[in-house]
């Protein structure tokens, strides 16, 4: 199994590089959207001191970890596999002795990932000198921010692909992808760190999974959280993506039956 | 007359297109809908723990977000989807039976696809600049209105220029269908005032993709902040960049080959 992994490994990182243009396209869409309301927060902070205690350094250091976190726990399986369902190529996919999913369209989210990653690592050190964040990273909050993002990353995997298998019913899936991002921005910290939500969209935030997908390794990151509560996220989001992982399972099997069936 | 009878005649075309995706439509009505209510909750968020931003208040902000999505209609309507023809056109030589048509290629490659349900989004854009204005008080004088018009105006212009040009390269680069995503990428930096930005940012949103011509500056006429001058200025810049960008686009023209020759 590890050898089919490499192997896949292989193929996929071959391929992003031969599309590293489109690429660092895609990855102004990550950029654009933390830096702007980096701005807006950090005028409003400057403006007045602070905002719900939180100061325009605050703001700096919290978007400038987003930035990295958001793209470690991104996935793209629905521009992967979106159309392959619905103009039947899955087929290729489907007579593969192994899970599809789990192994060609993973491998394919962590190579543009990786690739992502890289690029991003000289435009961060730019805004880096631009913005000049106040980090105090320590070695602890790093080690725990390792599983936090991969978990991040699974639990984001496997309801991106839920999300992207809804086309096995219906061709209107973007549509129902376009809502999901709607919700998972608001209630994940990616417009505005959770703390400064109004209470009751607060509450929301705290009862849905998303938080701990950007959120929480942001605050990990940053040090704002204790050993205990980090341990208690991590748990939590292990909790979360066994979930994820059987609705998952669960809608793959029903969506691939539907698949079968409109092919014969 | 002649324009006029043209946009008719691909209005009705596009009408019948989208009349065959009612429900998808619907959907993406409602989804624009949806859309509105996550920026308004997200002006609310700002609103509940500042009293202005940058010097801008509430109402003004709705109608920024009003004129931010009059230029997205704009985009959406017409630039992304004759983007997505005009690619496919160069790269399988079909954008000839466009040249071989006698009325202007550049009209013809703007209007062949226009997205007829977006007339929704129009709707939606309107109401909140007319609600942003008639909210934000007495400060508005009718000139200051009118400077917002136009100035709006010109800032469509302006990027429906930049548009041309972007695509006008591909005569010259042939591998160059990616450079209207930057654009598309960019759009969101006009949601806010530009002055919030810090001076790199504000300086891209102003002269490389310049978005915050289109919104930022049509608002800062209507709160009376612009000179006459500066006012003139813009629409002069609107005018020119409209011109240039169709000399520029003929010049391509004149480079194009086909894609079997």
């Amino acid at each position: 199994m590890l050898a089919i992994y490499k192997h896949l490994w292989q193929v996929n990182w071959a391929e992003q590089w031969q599309y590293r243009a489109n690429l660092i396209m895609y990855l102004f869409y990550w950029l654009v959207s933390p830096i702007v309301y980096l701005a807006v927060w950090t005028t409003v902070a400057t403006a007045q001191g602070s905002v719900n205690g939180l100061t325009a350094q605050d703001f700096v250091a919290y978007y400038m970890v987003l930035l990295i976190v958001n793209i470690a726990t991104s996935e793209i399986t629905i521009h992967i596999l979106g159309y392959r369902i619905m103009d039947g190529t899955l087929s290729n996919l489907l007579v593969l002795p192994v899970h599809p999913v789990l192994t060609q369209v993973l491998v394919n989210n962590l190579a543009f990932k990786a690739l992502q990653l890289i690029a991003l690592a000289p435009i961060w050190a730019v805004l880096y000198v631009l913005f000049q964040p106040v980090l105090t990273i320590t070695l602890v909050n790093v080690l725990l921010a390792i599983p936090a993002l991969a978990l991040g990353f699974l639990f984001s995997f496997f309801i991106g692909a839920t999300i992207t298998f809804i086309a096995f019913w219906t061709t209107r899936v973007w549509a129902i992808a376009e809502f999901y991002f709607a919700v998972f921005q608001l209630f994940a910290g990616q417009f505005v760190p959770l703390s400064l939500l109004p209470p009751v969209l607060h509450n929301i935030a705290e009862a849905l999974p998303f938080r701990l997908v950007l959120y929480f390794p942001v605050q990990l990151i940053l040090g704002k959280l204790t050993v205990q509560e980090s341990m208690l996220n991590l748990g939590l989001l292990a909790v979360w993506c066994v979930a994820g992982y059987a609705l998952f399972s669960v809608v793959w099997r029903g969506g691939v039956k539907k698949f079968s069936a409109v092919g014969a | 007359m002649h324009i006029y009878k043209l946009l008719t005649t691909f209005l009705k075309v596009n009408i019948q297109q989208d009349l065959a995706y009612r429900a998808d439509a619907i959907v993406n009505m409602a989804l624009s809908l949806m859309w509105l209510g996550w920026e308004l909750t997200s002006l609310s968020i700002i609103f509940s723990n500042t009293e202005t931003l940058g010097g801008w208040g509430p109402s003004e902000l709705i109608a920024l977000l009003g004129v931010w999505r009059l230029v997205n209609v704009v985009m959406a309507t017409i630039v992304w989807p004759n983007t997505e023809k005009f690619n496919n056109g160069v790269r399988d030589g079909s954008l000839d039976y466009t040249f071989l048509q006698p009325a202007n290629s550049q009209l013809l490659i703007s209007i062949t696809r226009i997205v007829v349900w977006r007339a929704w989004d129009l709707l939606l854009a309107l109401t909140l600049i007319v609600a942003g204005i008639t909210s934000s008080g007495g400060i508005t004088t009718p000139l200051n209105v009118i400077a917002f018009l136009g100035l709006t105006i010109s800032g469509v212009a302006i990027i429906y220029s930049l548009w041309i040009v972007l695509i006008s390269f591909t005569f010259w680069f042939t591998k160059f269908d990616n450079n209207v995503t930057i654009m598309q990428a960019l759009m969101d930096a006009g949601r806010y005032p530009a002055q919030v930005y810090p001076v790199w940012l504000r300086a891209i949103v102003t002269f490389i993709i310049p978005i915050a011509v289109a919104t930022t500056v049509p608002l800062q006429a209507l709160r009376g902040d612009l000179q006459w001058w500066q006012i003139l200025g813009f629409l002069v810049i609107g005018v020119g960049a409209f011109i240039i960008s169709a000399r520029i686009w003929k010049a391509g023209v004149r480079r194009y080959s086909g894609a079997s020759s």
